[in-house]
């Protein structure tokens, strides 16, 4: 009786698991479903964004499948496997991190040369929006002024002189080209692998604000630069390029769903850096949640109705 | 006899085999290359992940272990059940929401990291010390009161040396569980040879990756072995058998 009760129930949870495992598959052989998996970084920034366009797409008849949460090579890597279809990218990034060029810091000549070349590499950039999210080193305003440090080149003269200060960033822009290395190289200073504390990309603006840190990473929408009271210091030598917001497709899924292109022209056409740290706001300072904030957005541009 | 022996060398051989060419494949890749080319940054993480593990293993030691006494007093023998069962739930915890719970109570940085360690290396020890005094022979403690005596002379004499294979036992865990777990510092800030590894999962960079996942690895195998040293001098012969102890 009893090893007729337990191979039944080893039986009952081995059907459950592979009805589990199959369930998946079921749902893509129908022709008539529409299906993109929308990538997306780690950063609120990107959360929205993201949720706009899975929101857009899927009152306009796609299934969508989100992936958040990846650091930017890994979601890239993604994209060119074909595991995401789409998600947004920064013109900036993919010039320098992706494809190794020289950083430019005129939008559409960023945008028309990341174009061409990504385009080799099987994707395809569509409009690029006005939002530009370029990374700033910032600091606490007061320790800015306590120490008359207004830009990147007075940031590099206080420590060539000798100084010591701490900076708070994460794993990506402290190894990326376009990170703390090419600002080092650019204008000529450097902080010390010691002084160079890592951290996830959420905690900058906390860190810097509590001192824990005394320069930190940040995105130039990232609404908490005011509210926490901080500074972005000037790029004088313009080093960091544009990073203008764009959606990137795979090329295969283009030519699956090439309505996709006319589509999303308007997500992008009306994305602008005030929007978007607007948005950012409400998430980060205000902590409504992302699908509030990005159907409330989608809703007031007359782009899905409520 | 024969067969049990010649099937573990075999075992033994093709592990050996598989774990060494990884190691040679990985060193021709150049993978390493990295802790050469930024050796000031490898050793001050590398000094930050020993510091972790150090600080948060000595607060654990010094606290599971008297806990450990105090709940096996038979004036507590009623705690006891309450003690074990909070100490096993407590352990069914992923160490990373213990780190995150660390992070909103601590801030980021080396603290919280140190304490979530701490906290998490504190069952094992806290599990060993009680299990390992409880296996005691009552006989022997009933002896030991025959002839006189007082209460602490039977700890310090009789329970503790004899509870002490269990014990350490279960600080070598905890101490190579707390390497590994430390690792995971970098969500929180923390830094140490976690740094690398996040690095190179996010950069898409082997070489980070391995030059940060090995030397956790190794230092790991070093920990275990000095432990096991200490177990050697500090443990007679006589009462190093092998006790059956969880982990």
């Amino acid at each position: 009786m009893k090893k007729i009760l337990s191979f039944t129930v080893i039986i009952a949870l081995m059907v459950s698991l592979l009805s589990a495992c199959s369930s998946e598959e079921d749902t893509s052989a129908s022709a008539s479903d529409k299906k993109v998996v929308v990538g997306a970084k780690n950063f609120t920034e990107q959360f929205v964004l993201s949720k706009i366009l899975a929101i857009y797409l899927k009152e306009n008849g796609f299934e969508v499948e989100e992936k958040n949460n990846m650091a930017s090579q890994v979601v890239r890597q993604a994209l060119e496997n074909k595991q995401v279809d789409l998600y947004w990218e920064y013109t900036g990034t993919s010039l320098v991190n992706y494809n190794k060029l020289d950083p430019i810091s005129d939008s559409v000549e960023a945008y028309e040369k990341v174009k061409e070349v990504d385009k080799e590499n099987g994707l395809v950039w569509l409009d690029q929006s006005p939002l530009n999210n370029t990374y700033t080193l910032m600091m606490r305003e007061e320790k800015a002024k306590e120490l008359g440090i207004e830009s990147i080149s007075d940031l590099a003269a206080y420590l060539n002189d000798g100084n010591k200060l701490s900076l708070g960033a994460d794993a990506e822009f402290a190894t990326r080209p376009d990170g703390i290395k090419g600002v080092e190289k650019a204008y000529g200073f450097k902080f010390g692998s010691s002084n160079i504390k890592k951290m996830d990309v959420g905690l900058f603006y906390q860190a810097l604000r509590d001192g824990q840190v005394d320069v930190a990473t940040g995105f130039s929408t990232d609404s908490r630069i005011k509210a926490f009271n901080l500074v972005n210091l000037e790029d004088d030598k313009s080093f960091f390029p544009a990073y203008n917001a764009g959606i990137t497709v795979h090329e295969k899924t283009l030519e699956k769903y090439p309505e996709l292109e006319e589509l999303l022209k308007p997500l992008a056409e009306k994305i602008s850096t005030e929007t978007m740290t607007e948005l950012n706001y409400q998430v980060d300072i205000e902590e409504k949640s992302e699908t509030e904030v990005a159907r409330k957005w989608l809703t007031e541009n007359g782009l899905i109705e409520e | 006899m024969n067969n049990k022996r010649f099937v573990s060398f075999v075992i033994k051989l093709i592990l050996f085999t598989l774990v060494g060419s990884f190691f040679a494949w990985s060193f021709k890749s150049g993978y390493y290359q990295l802790i050469i080319d930024d050796s000031e940054g490898f050793i001050f993480l590398l000094k930050q992940h020993i510091n972790m593990v150090l600080l948060s293993s000595l607060l654990a030691i010094v606290l599971a272990i008297p806990m450990g006494i105090l709940v096996t007093r038979p004036k507590f023998q009623k705690l006891q059940w309450l003690f074990m069962n909070t100490a096993n739930l407590g352990q069914t915890i992923p160490s990373l929401a213990i780190l995150a719970l660390a992070m909103t109570w601590m801030g980021i940085g080396f603290k919280p990291a140190v304490f979530a360690l701490f906290l998490y290396s504190l069952l094992p020890i806290l599990r060993n010390t009680v299990a390992g005094i409880k296996s005691i022979d009552p006989d022997l403690l009933d002896a030991a009161k025959g002839i006189g005596y007082t209460p602490a002379q039977i700890l310090l004499k009789i329970e503790l040396p004899n509870a002490a294979y269990p014990i350490m036992a279960g600080i070598r865990t905890a101490v190579v569980i707390n390497i590994g777990t430390a690792a995971l510092a970098y969500l929180v800030g923390g830094g140490g040879l976690g740094d690398w590894i996040f690095t190179g999962i996010m950069m898409r960079d082997n070489s980070y990756l391995l030059s940060g996942a090995i030397p956790v690895t190794l230092l790991a195998l070093l920990a275990d072995q000095l432990v096991r040293l200490i177990e050697k001098l500090v443990i007679s012969k006589g009462l190093r058998q092998s006790v059956t102890v969880s982990d």
